[in-house]
């Protein structure tokens, strides 16, 4: 009798497949990533480790010894005190609390201080507030501490911001306006956010995270990679790490460069390159997870995105893993089974340095 | 005098070089050797948009380039447009579509690239912006009376607002009027079925294909 494996569709139902399926779904995924990002697919080898992970009886899976990365987290305070129908657990507890469980209980390599509205513009107003929240975290815990907001250029736009919204200017066809108002937004966000870090380094913040970077399209990756240029030549020993929004850099503006390079339509191992060239000190790339798609497919082709980002990348990939990313499926709490076949394979086939 | 495939093919390439100069020319030279306008319309300027479309869809082409090859349509059009209100002759309008990003959603940009593919597919859009309250859906649904209304979500949290929209358009006696079409990330076909939504647009080009397949 032909035995049928559990897994999942990217939107989290279980689902069985038998394991030919379950390789020709891995082959496929692989194969959509290698043609998109013409990149080589994975080998026999590493399909066939995959398969293995995916076909591990186990609920939950783990890297073999001595394969150990580090982990860290976003703003995962929020998952402690967050209530709001989400993955958020109720407990009430400050921020502080919230970081030292991080440390203390749940085995966090670094850590991130966040604001609740976690973009660095509306950090501006409170910041003192997010200093001393820092200054106190510092005091109690010995992991680094980053501070960590979305460079979210969206909030420069109306209805939240001074600029005019570049959706509703080329929906008219003003096409060099909406140009215009990108490229003066990026220049907002990168002054903002070295005005906010100046203040957070001062009190102490071992470094900075800049988390979905390139969630407004190109120009807020223009935006945040002058900004990570800045701050570098300003605090040259500070600690950068900037995540990406998606896998593929959305062309709302179409020929912004840096560095020579057009930013609209990177994949992560074209990212990498101009990331490192910024000043960061550590890479945050991403793979979306398709929710039509099953997770040994949606797995695959984050696999082979990543391995050609840590392949093309001189400094650590820590890879993007939770809700919707990495191989994982978009569901408010990532099913166990899921999230560690995916971190499992993305340490020892894709060789990131970090989660 | 260009011939008349050169004429075409010109329109054609004003659109492929978002040059709404060109276009404007290409569409006179169509006048001036009494070429159809519908034909010059369908077998240019179309066609251009279509070959754009396919670049977008394959990474090498982004939004404002759309955008721009849609501009220089509209130019070449203004031109003819006169000589086609004479002959009383006009392009079919595919229908009407009605967009907008769920309640409780501000994620546009998904919802923004849909609706200027819709547009350049030759559909009349009625974009309600983001955030669009279930009310307001079905109001303008029984206003405008669209042919398709279509909801995007890109949250978990929000996506489950769709089911509402379901709701309430039946609740208002007119959901057997109008085909609801749903998408954005968290979205599946297997969600357009248990919530009883007609079509699933998985991207900007399934989007437009399907609606196509509905209405035409």
């Amino acid at each position: 009798m032909a035995i049928d494996y559990a897994l999942r569709m990217g939107d989290g139902k279980k689902i069985f497949l038998s394991k030919d399926q379950l390789l020709e779904e891995i082959e496929a995924g692989s194969a959509d990533a290698a043609d998109l990002g013409e990149i080589p697919s994975l080998s026999g080898d590493e399909l066939a480790k995959l398969s293995e992970i995916l076909m591990m009886p186990g609920k939950t899976v783990s890297v073999e010894q001595g394969m150990e990365v580090p982990v860290t987290h976003d703003i995962g305070t929020l998952r402690i005190d967050g209530d709001q129908g989400n993955s958020g657990v109720g407990i009430p507890s400050s921020r502080l609390v919230g970081c030292m469980m991080h440390e203390r209980a749940f085995g966090s390599d670094t850590m991130e201080l966040g604001h609740i509205d976690y973009s660095y513009k509306p950090v501006k107003p409170v910041v003192a507030n997010e200093c001393q929240a820092m200054e106190v975290c510092q005091q109690n815990m010995i992991v680094p501490m980053l501070y960590g907001a979305m460079p979210n250029m969206g909030l420069y736009y109306t209805p939240d911001g001074p600029f005019e919204n570049p959706g509703d200017l080329m929906k008219a066809f003003k096409i060099q306006e909406a140009w215009e108002s990108m490229e003066h937004a990026a220049e907002h966000l990168t002054r903002d956010t070295v005005w906010v870090m100046q203040r957070l380094f001062a009190s102490g913040a071992d470094g900075i995270n800049f988390d979905t970077t390139g969630a407004a399209g190109d120009a807020d990756m223009y935006g945040t990679l002058h900004a990570i240029e800045a701050l570098r030549k300003e605090f040259p020993n500070i600690y950068i790490e900037a995540g990406m929004a998606g896998e593929c850099v959305l062309g709302m503006n179409g020929q912004l460069e840096y560095d020579g390079k057009t930013l609209a339509g990177l994949w992560p191992h074209e990212q990498a390159p101009l990331i490192e060239k910024a000043g960061e000190n550590v890479f945050g790339p991403v793979c979306n997870t398709n929710t039509s798609k099953t997770s040994a497919w949606n797995l695959a082709r984050a696999v082979t995105f990543m391995k050609a980002a840590v392949k093309a990348s001189n400094i650590p990939c820590h890879v993007d893993m939770g809700m919707g990313v990495g191989g994982i499926p978009m569901l408010e709490t990532p099913p166990i089974d899921a999230v560690t076949r995916a971190s499992k394979a993305m340490v020892e086939i894709a060789g990131v340095d970090g989660i | 005098m260009a011939s008349k495939e050169e004429i075409i093919a010109k329109a054609q390439e004003s659109i492929t070089e978002f040059d709404a100069d060109m276009a404007g020319e290409a569409a006179k030279e169509a006048l001036a050797a009494d070429i159809d306008p519908v034909e010059l319309i369908e077998k240019g300027f179309t066609a251009g948009m279509q070959i754009v479309g396919e670049k977008f869809e394959q990474g090498s082409l982004f939004l404002p380039h759309v955008l721009a090859a849609a501009e220089a349509m509209n130019s070449g059009i203004n031109v003819i447009k006169p000589e086609m209100e004479k002959r009383k002759s006009k392009t079919e309008s595919k229908g009407i579509v009605m967009i907008g990003t769920i309640e409780g959603d501000i994620h546009s940009i998904g919802k923004d690239i849909v609706s200027s593919m819709l547009s350049i597919g030759g559909f009349d859009v009625i974009d309600l912006g983001r955030d669009v309250a279930v009310s307001t859906f079905v109001e303008k649904v029984k206003e405008m009376k669209p042919d398709v209304v279509a909801s995007s979500a890109l949250m978990t949290t929000t996506m489950v607002t769709q089911i509402q929209l379901e709701e309430q358009l039946k609740e208002a006696g007119i959901r057997d009027q109008v085909k609801t079409m749903i998408g954005g990330a968290p979205c599946t076909q297997d969600w357009a079925d248990q919530i009883g939504a007609d079509i699933y647009g998985e991207s900007a080009t399934d989007a437009v294909n399907k609606v196509k397949e509905v209405l035409l």
